[in-house]
């Protein structure tokens, strides 16, 4: 579905509030039909970064481009994007109807299209017969698809939607986000996502892009930056990770805990100190046995549901673990990661940890 | 039920100030020397004072529209203006209500008079003097710049704490800054509009001493009309009932000033 034209970019954007540098040299391309995400805390940038592509802020340096065009010079209301706001933003002195008629009342379509154009979005968002309820009668849920629905009766070409689905309960947010998920490949339509969740933005995303500071730190599928954090900050934000201090040997072969493991990167360049990455479900733990690469004593024992979280000291650090078997506290344990699990990050991309 | 005594004091001060006067007004209204009489209200429909009473309701009404016209743009601007700017703005137009507001009124006579400031001014130009003074307009001039105040306040409070995300909104789905004013600014500030006008326009048909003193007496008020039958003809009875008829005026405009304030915007108006 996702085609490779480059339907938004941005070159160079830097964004300096005068206090603060909220964005610092970003350069990212969204290529039509695709679903974006940006990721990240709360001040990293990725609300900014939306707000100047939808016109509300205009870049201290850098360009936007939209369709191949600079519109970095033109007004919101001019822009071929349409957003779906935090806090909904709906407008509380018109009704259902009315807000999601906003649009086509501007562009002066005619009563007949808009009506109908309206039905069918509240049919899209599971609104049938809400049209002359007030928006403050509406639950948050409601409001939110009143929101969606306002924006994409204009039939945007890009739609922004900004932590949408940030004030909803955790029930029905993991609804509704396969619900937008399933309404963005129906319409063929780019999403640019944003949200500090990152199990959203791995659930939603055909491309993440995680910031910290205003800057980037990492682009790629859900699964590339699952499995290949680039650095310490980002296998940190993306899922749980234990993260430690380590020395790049050779080609394949990286020492941490005063010992070399087997590993599969390579080209880090001998004697390097690099940060190693170990998933919490990668950290396989078991009796203590020859083949354990160490061995060390569980701290404490959480059971989670699906799995039990333990807490194992090994010595020269403490690991985090995910195992289906439980293991009772105290005792003493082997572990293992098997090569391809041991992920080697170089230091030098990872901004203050 | 033991605190509801503490309501005794304020319950106290409306019987006197507020009940008992109303009742001794309804008394006076409706009798002439002790004894029961609409002869009052049927003076009341006399030419001459539906006159005095409409001329009251133009001027109050063109005072108001005036307020209107000039107060919104200011509230709009002082809302919009960034923080620390806007703050010393609104002080700058509050700064004028701390001084009495018949001191005002003097000060402004000593500047329309014939041999004022202004029309030395106009001398001075070339433009030569204008009979400023003991007009219609120097009454409406002085109406308009008493009440400004009133007029701009509930506007900007209500504008001020506007959402700009609505603002955004709009404009995002394709409005441009007209529309944006017309569509969303406007309507949801019209619940501070709605009080704006009846705090302007209560007080301006029922003023009594700009009239008389911009006016030189010539352009006689309903205020004025009431306050010399008290004062002057000495008809309590007909002074009476010419206040009753003025408070009927009042409680019905402001009722219907209420409906369509809340039938604008769910939420309640700025002051009232």
């Amino acid at each position: 579905m996702v085609d490779d034209f480059h339907l938004i970019e941005l070159q160079g954007v830097t964004k300096d509030f005068g206090d603060t540098l909220a964005l610092d040299n970003i350069n990212l391309y969204v290529r039509r039909r695709e679903f974006v995400t940006l990721l990240g805390p709360s001040g990293c940038g990725k609300s900014t970064t939306l707000r100047i592509i939808g016109g509300f802020e205009y870049p201290t340096e850098g360009r936007v481009f939209f369709d191949g065009r600079d519109i970095t010079d033109e007004p919101p209301y001019r822009r071929r994007v349409n957003t779906v706001f935090q806090k909904y933003a709906l407008f509380p002195h018109l009704n259902v109807f009315d807000n999601i008629a906003f649009g086509l009342r501007i562009k002066k379509v005619s009563k007949t299209d808009i009506s109908a154009r309206v039905k069918a979005m509240l049919d899209l968002v599971g609104l049938k017969g809400y049209e002359k309820r007030g928006v403050d009668q509406l639950s948050g849920g409601q409001q939110q698809r009143v929101a969606i629905a306002r924006a994409l009766v204009n039939e945007p070409e890009v739609l922004l939607l900004d932590e949408p689905l940030g004030a909803l309960d955790l029930r029905l947010r993991k609804d509704m986000q396969l619900e937008l998920k399933n309404m963005q490949q129906r319409l063929g339509i780019t999403f640019l996502y944003v949200t500090h969740d990152q199990e959203e933005a791995l659930t939603m995303s055909d491309t993440i892009v995680v910031m910290k500071d205003g800057r980037i730190q990492q682009i790629g599928t859900p699964k590339k930056i699952y499995d290949e954090p680039k650095n310490a900050y980002v296998a940190d934000f993306i899922g749980e990770s234990n993260i430690l201090p380590g020395v790049f040997i050779r080609d394949e072969l990286v020492e941490f805990c005063g010992k070399p493991f087997r590993c599969v990167d390579k080209g880090f360049g001998s004697g390097t100190t690099v940060d190693v990455v170990l998933r919490p479900e990668d950290v396989a733990v078991g009796a203590v046995a020859e083949e354990s690469m160490l061995t060390g004593t569980v701290l404490s024992t959480l059971f989670k549901g699906v799995h039990y979280e333990m807490m194992i000291d090994v010595g020269c650090a403490v690991l985090k673990a995910h195992s289906t078997v439980k293991q009772e506290e105290g005792s003493r344990v082997g572990i293992t990661v098997v090569p391809f699990n041991i992920h080697v990050m170089s230091r030098g991309n990872a901004p203050d940890s | 039920m033991k605190r509801s005594w503490f309501a005794f004091p304020y319950g106290l001060w409306m019987l006197l100030f507020t009940i008992v006067p109303i009742v001794i007004i309804v008394y006076y209204a409706f009798t002439i020397d002790g004894s029961f009489s609409l002869d009052n209200f049927r003076l009341f429909f006399s030419p001459d004072i539906i006159g005095i009473l409409l001329f009251s309701l133009w001027l109050a009404f063109l005072c108001t529209l005036i307020c209107l016209a000039l107060g919104y743009p200011v509230a709009l601007f002082l809302a919009k203006t960034a923080m620390k700017r806007s703050a010393m703005l609104v002080v700058l137009f509050i700064i004028p209500m701390w001084m009495n507001f018949l001191l005002r009124t003097y000060a402004w006579m000593s500047l329309l008079e014939d041999t004022g400031l202004i029309n030395r001014l106009l001398e001075w130009v070339g433009v030569g003097r204008v009979k400023l003074m003991y007009t219609e307009n120097a009454v409406l001039f002085g109406l308009v710049y008493n009440f400004l105040p009133f007029m701009i306040f509930p506007i900007y409070s209500v504008l001020k704490r506007s959402d700009i995300l609505l603002e955004e909104a709009a404009s995002d789905l394709g409005a441009n800054t007209l529309n944006v004013f017309t569509r969303v600014t406007l309507p949801l500030s019209l619940p501070g509009v709605v009080s704006g006008i009846s705090m302007v326009f209560m007080p301006a048909v029922t003023t009594f001493v700009i009239p008389r003193l911009l006016g030189g007496g010539m352009f006689m008020m309903f205020g004025d009309l009431i306050e010399s039958q008290f004062l002057t003809t000495g008809d309590w009875n007909f002074g009476s009932a010419l206040s009753l008829v003025m408070m009927a005026l009042i409680l019905v405009s402001l009722g219907i000033l209420n409906k369509t304030g809340t039938s604008a915007n769910g939420e309640e108006g700025a002051l009232w």
